[in-house]
């Protein structure tokens, strides 16, 4: 389960992100690494993966300051992937949290 | 390191990929500079952040040859995506060696034994060609139904073969995608 948890954490973030809005590549990473030591340069061959699986489409759109940006857009096959995800991820982490009260609050 | 430098070892390193593919991700890197940029970081930081060219190739080629062995899946292109898949991190180099070695002497054992009891008629044959007083019934027999069974075995063999590489590649897969998922260790 600790394997599922490992891939699944950038993917869930990825997805989880996208299912709000559209946001393009640098957004992306910017979000997830605020919050969790990435390396950055992961995210890209893991957005081309999910492509690849049909989980979200892209499209250009021009910025206001400069070149063209690549968004990134959740399909519904991604959506139900999220939610996949999503339940497995909660199963996961409220089970663990059940042992951390247990064990820690023995003490 | 600089864009320019992030850039060009990223893209020496990605030469196996088609024009359009590696162009693609360049660009998706190009842009990523470029918006840091925008925000007032420096190209040094920028690259540092992204981690290095070498991991980064290691994940894209990774998928690039799981992908490759999906289309057509000659002992080459296998051997290729096992080695890349291995290549990713110490984590899959044993979970994917050791079944992978399993596997392969499974079906190598099982296509000798195949093509050993297919060939014992001609065992047979020789024998008597060279020991030409020994001719005994049930060695003649034997040999054919050997042969016989050599011939189920063999077929057998084709389809344990074609389910183990789909199954492999499947587990290729599930591997590229767990691979540590990006997270610094």
């Amino acid at each position: 389960m600790n394997i599922q948890f490992k891939k699944g954490a950038l993917e869930l973030c990825v997805l989880a992100l996208l299912n709000k809005q559209d946001h393009y590549g640098y957004e992306l990473v910017k979000k997830i690494s605020d919050q969790i030591a990435i390396s950055e340069g992961s995210v890209y061959p893991l957005l081309r993966r999910l492509k690849k699986e049909e989980y979200f489409t892209t499209y250009l759109q021009e910025s206001q300051e400069g070149p063209s940006r690549k968004y990134y857009q959740l399909t519904d096959k991604g959506k139900e992937y999220l939610h996949d995800l999503l339940k497995e991820w909660q199963y996961f982490s409220e089970g663990v949290n059940h042992i951390i009260k247990e064990g820690v609050s023995n003490e | 390191m600089n864009k320019k430098e992030f850039i060009t070892s990223l893209d020496t390193r990605l030469q196996k990929l088609t024009k359009e593919e590696r162009q693609d991700i360049l660009q998706d890197f190009n842009e990523h500079f470029d918006i840091g940029k925008e925000e007032g970081k420096t190209e040094e930081e920028i690259a540092h952040s992204l981690g290095s060219p070498s991991q980064i190739e290691k994940e894209l080629l990774a998928s690039y040859y799981v992908e490759k062995v999906e289309s057509t899946s000659s002992a080459g292109n296998v051997l290729k995506a096992v080695w890349a898949v291995i290549g990713l991190s110490f984590f899959n180099l044993v979970i994917v060696l050791g079944p992978f070695i399993a596997l392969v002497s499974v079906i190598v054992a099982g296509w000798v034994a195949g093509a050993s009891f297919v060939l014992s008629p001609l065992l047979f044959l020789i024998n008597l060609a060279v020991f030409p007083g020994t001719f005994e019934f049930f060695d003649m027999f034997f040999s054919v139904t050997l042969c016989g069974l050599g011939l189920l075995v063999v077929i057998g063999m084709l389809y344990v073969t074609r389910f183990a590489t789909k199954g492999l590649i499947r587990y290729l897969n599930y591997n590229v995608n767990l691979v540590k998922g990006g997270m610094k260790s």
